[in-house]
C-alpha cells in the first residue's frame, strides 16, 4: 500500500491526529494511550505490520511520549512512526507484547530507563539495571553525581 | 528428575561478553532459559546528552567494537537527516566500501570466536589471521585498528589514498581463495555437521515476530536486506539482491547462520568491487554541517548483526534532547529463550555463539 | 545485599564453596599423625605445627629459599596465565594478542577460563556498578599470587564513560592494580609490553617463597 494511502486510512481510525508522510515509504500518526490498544491491534492485522523496531520513551518535561517504530519486512521496507503522548504523573499503556513478541524487552527497557508501566506485559522489571537501583536515569529531572567538570 | 538452574556467566567461555544466562535443566534437557543483561550498560544514551552532535561519534564507535564503522555510519545518517545535510557522492561511495569491509571483518571475527566454541580451535586461529588483513586495510584511510572515527557528520574523515583499490582487491582475493579452504573444511566436517544441524532451529514467522533481523533472519530464508528495503548511501546504485539460506523451508538452525554469514563475506566482496570500479570524483566532506538541530529524524541501516535504528529529537541546541539507540542483538537476546528450550546443555554454545552476540550494543 | 553485610558475615565471604552446615559435624576427626587423611584446614593446621614452625626454627626455611625462590620466580614470570575474560573493546585487542599475527603465547601467555588456574586479571573495559561485585569475587577466587592488568582508559579512569551513572571511576577503586596500560583501545603490541612489564616486576617483587605464609 502506497504511504499516502495507508496514512489516510489509518488517520479514519479513532483517537488517531496528525498523520503525514515522513519519507516516500515512511509514514507518521498521533495517537491517544485511551485508543492505542485498538489502533495497534488494527496495525498488526489489516496493516501487516509485522516487526515492531523500537520503542523509544521521550521526557518532555511536561509529559512522556512513545514513539514507536512500525514496519514490514518485505521488500518495500515500510515503516510507521506511532507518537502516544502520556501524562506526566500517570505514565502507564497498554503492553503490545501479545501483538509483537519482539516488543517485550523494548517495553522493559522503557521502564528501567524511564519508568514507563505497560499495562499487561507478561514480566516487566528492570532489564539494564541491578534490581536495587534507585530512580530512572533517562528522565530528565534524575540527578547524578559527576565528580569532574564538564569540558 | 529434580530440575535444576544453572548460571552461565557473566565469566563463562560461552558468553563472548559479559552477559548472564541462566538455565533451567531437567536432567541435561534445558527446560526454560532467562537471559540477564546489564552488565556492560555504560548509559551512552544520557551521557549522549551532554555532548555535542560531532563529539557522539567517539561513543558510537564503542557501541559494538567488533563493528564500529557501521554504528558510526547508523548515527551520521541519522544527524545528517536530522541536520538536512547532502552527502556528496564520493564519500557516498567511500562509506560504502568501509562498511562492507567492515561486515566482513565482524563476520570474520565471528568466525574465528564461533569455531573454537565447538572445538574447532583452528577456527579461531584462521578468523584471526584473515580478520587481521582487514584491519590494516581500515587502519589505512582512517589510523585506528578496531575503532576508527570515519565516518562524519557530512562526509569521511579523508579521502582513500591512491592504491586502496589495488590493496582491497589483494586482500580479498586472498580471502577469497581461504573461504573456499574453510568451506570444504568445515562443510564436510562430520563433527561440525552434527553439531550444528537441526540444533537451535526457529521458523521465518516466529522470527520475525520476535524481532529477529539481518543474518540472523535471512537465514530462514526471509530475502529482507535494508541495504535494499530502505536503501542508502552508494547501495541503491549497485547491482545486489539479498543472499538467505534456509536449512528447510523457512526455518533456520545453526548450519544455515553459519552459512549465511559466509555467503555475506562473498556478496560484500563483490559489492566492494563494483563500488571502487564505479567511485566517482570529488569531494568527500559536505561544504557546510550546522551545529545546531531542532526537530526530530530516525534511520535505519543494515549493521553486521541486523537491524540498527537510531531516533534524535533535537531542541535546537548543539546537543542532542534525546538519543535512542536500536540494538539488533537486544531483541535476539531476548527471543533466545524460544530457541534455547528443548535443546542440551552442550547445544547452548552452538546456539548462542551461532547468533553473533555483540554485548556493547545490546547494553548500550 | 549490601557489600558491607558481604564483608562482616564470613560464611557469605565464601562465595561459592560456603557450606551450609558446620564442617565439624560432617566428618569425625582422623586419628592425629596420619596426614593423608586430613581435611583442609586440619591440614593446614598440620603443616604448621610439622613443617614450618620447624623450618622456620632451625633456619631450614631460609636455606632452602635462596636455593629455590629463583627456579620458582622464573617459572611464575614465564608462565602468566591471564583469565579469559572479556568485557568491552580491549577484550578483542587480548584476543588479537592472542592471535597467530601476534601469538602472546610465545611468552608463555596462555588464557584459561577458570579464575581458579589464573595468575593474572585483565579488566578490559568499563566496570559498571552490576558488574563490580562479580568482577570482586572473580579476583579473590583467584589463587595467590595474582597480578591485576588495567587495561585501556575505561579499566583506568573510565574513559569515554567518566559522567555516566553507572560506570564505576577505575578498577583500582576496588582492586589493586599492578600495570596500567593506556590506550583507547590498547593494540595488541602494547598489551604485550605490558606483559612484558609485568614480568619486570615479578622479578623485582621475587615471589615464589618456599613454605609462604
Amino acid at each position: 500500500m502506497e504511504t499516502g494511502k495507508l496514512i489516510q486510512q489509518l488517520g479514519k481510525h479513532k483517537g488517531t491526529s496528525n498523520s503525514s508522510a515522513l519519507r516516500s515509504n515512511v509514514g507518521c500518526i498521533s495517537v491517544t494511550p485511551e485508543a492505542s490498544s485498538a489502533f495497534f491491534t488494527a496495525l498488526k492485522e489489516d496493516f501487516a505490520f509485522d516487526h515492531c523496531s523500537l520503542i523509544s520513551a521521550v521526557d518532555n518535561q511536561s509529559g512522556f511520549e512513545l514513539v514507536y517504530h512500525f514496519s514490514i519486512v518485505g521488500e518495500s521496507g515500510q515503516m510507521l512512526e506511532v507518537h502516544v503522548d502520556l501524562p506526566r504523573d500517570t505514565p502507564t499503556i497498554d503492553s503490545i507484547t501479545h501483538l509483537w513478541g519482539g516488543a517485550d524487552w523494548h517495553e522493559r527497557e522503557a521502564y528501567d530507563l524511564m519508568g514507563i508501566y505497560f499495562i499487561g506485559h507478561p514480566d516487566l522489571k528492570r532489564v539494564l539495571l541491578p534490581d536495587g537501583f534507585a530512580g530512572h536515569p533517562l528522565r530528565k529531572d534524575y540527578v547524578y553525581e559527576i565528580h569532574e567538570e564538564e569540558w | 528428575m529434580a530440575e535444576m538452574w544453572i548460571h552461565m556467566g557473566p565469566q563463562h567461555p560461552m558468553t563472548h561478553g559479559l552477559w548472564n544466562l541462566r538455565i533451567k535443566v531437567d536432567g541435561e534437557t534445558i527446560t526454560d532459559a532467562v537471559p540477564e543483561l546489564g552488565y556492560l550498560h555504560r548509559s551512552v544514551e544520557k551521557i549522549g546528552e551532554r555532548r555535542k552532535y560531532f563529539m557522539n561519534t567517539t561513543l558510537t564507535d564503542r557501541l559494538c567494537y567488533a563493528s564500529a564503522m557501521t554504528w558510526t555510519h547508523c548515527y551520521c545518517l541519522t544527524v545528517e537527516e536530522l541536520m538536512g545535510v547532502e552527502t556528496p557522492q564520493r564519500a557516498k561511495y567511500i562509506r560504502t566500501i568501509v562498511l562492507e569491509l567492515q561486515r566482513i571483518a565482524s563476520h570474520l571475527m565471528w568466525l574465528g570466536a564461533y569455531l573454537p566454541d565447538l572445538g574447532l580451535i583452528t577456527g579461531f586461529l584462521y578468523g584471526m589471521r584473515d580478520r587481521e588483513m582487514f584491519l590494516n586495510l581500515l587502519e589505512i584511510p582512517s589510523g585506528g585498528r578496531l575503532l576508527y572515527n570515519y565516518v562524519r557528520i557530512g562526509g569521511v574523515k579523508r579521502d582513500l589514498p591512491p592504491g586502496f583499490a589495488a590493496k582491497a582487491e589483494r586482500v580479498m582475493q586472498t580471502l577469497e581463495q581461504r573461504l573456499k579452504e574453510y568451506e570444504d573444511l568445515y562443510d564436510n566436517s562430520k563433527i561440525f555437521r552434527m553439531r550444528t544441524d537441526d540444533v537451535g532451529c526457529y521458523s521465518a514467522s516466529d522470527a520475525i515476530n520476535w524481532g529477529i533481523t539481518g543474518p540472523n533472519l535471512r537465514s530462514a530464508g526471509v530475502a529482507f536486506d535494508l541495504r535494499q528495503a530502505d536503501s542508502y548511501d552508494a547501495y541503491p546504485e549497485l547491482d545486489f539482491t539479498p543472499v538467505t539460506t534456509s536449512a528447510s523451508d523457512g526455518i533456520s538452525d545453526c548450519f544455515s547462520r553459519y552459512r549465511q554469514r559466509i555467503d555475506e563475506m562473498y556478496q560484500s566482496m563483490d559489492l566492494i568491487r563494483q563500488a571502487l570500479a564505479k567511485m566517482p570524483e570529488g569531494e568527500v566532506m559536505a561544504d557546510s554541517v550546522p551545529v545546531r538541530a531542532s526537530g526530530e529524524a530516525f534511520r535505519r541501516t543494515e549493521d553486521s548483526r541486523g537491524e540498527a535504528l537510531m531516533y534524535l529529537v533535537g531542541d535546537g541546541t548543539d546537543r542532542p534532547y534525546r538519543w535512542k539507540i536500536r540494538s539488533p542483538m537486544f531483541t535476539t537476546v531476548s527471543a533466545s529463550p524460544h530457541f534455547l528450550k528443548g535443546y542440551k546443555v552442550a547445544d547452548v554454545p552452538a546456539i548462542m555463539g551461532s547468533i553473533d552476540m555483540c554485548i556493547g550494543e545490546t547494553d548500550k | 545485599m549490601s557489600r558491607q553485610q558481604v564483608r562482616g558475615n564470613p560464611r557469605m565471604r565464601r562465595g561459592l564453596g560456603s557450606r551450609t552446615s558446620d564442617p565439624t559435624t560432617m566428618m569425625e576427626d582422623p586419628p592425629s599423625g596420619d596426614w593423608l587423611t586430613l581435611r583442609s584446614d586440619q591440614f593446614l593446621k598440620w603443616v604448621d605445627d610439622a613443617v614450618y614452625n620447624i623450618a622456620e626454627q632451625t633456619g631450614i626455611r631460609d636455606v632452602v629459599n635462596r636455593v629455590t625462590r629463583p627456579i620458582f620466580n622464573w617459572a611464575l614470570r614465564y608462565s602468566p596465565w591471564p583469565l579469559h575474560f572479556g568485557i568491552m573493546c580491549c577484550a578483542l585487542e587480548m584476543g588479537a594478542a592472542g592471535g597467530p599475527d601476534h601469538d602472546s603465547e610465545r611468552m608463555g601467555v596462555v588464557y584459561r577460563s577458570s579464575p581458579r588456574q589464573c595468575d593474572i586479571l585483565i579488566v578490559n573495559g568499563p566496570v559498571c556498578e552490576k558488574l563490580r561485585p562479580k568482577l570482586k569475587t572473580l579476583y579473590e577466587q583467584m589463587a595467590d599470587p595474582k597480578w591485576v592488568i588495567a587495561m585501556g582508559e575505561c579499566a583506568i579512569g573510565g574513559g569515554p564513560y567518566w559522567d555516566s551513572y553507572s560506570v564505576v571511576a577505575g578498577a583500582d577503586t576496588f582492586i589493586p592494580v599492578d600495570v596500567y596500560i593506556p590506550g583507547c583501545p590498547v593494540r595488541p603490541e602494547a598489551l604485550m609490553h605490558g606483559f612484558l612489564t609485568l614480568q619486570k616486576k615479578i622479578r623485582e617483587q621475587e615471589p615464589g617463597y618456599f613454605l609462604r605464609r
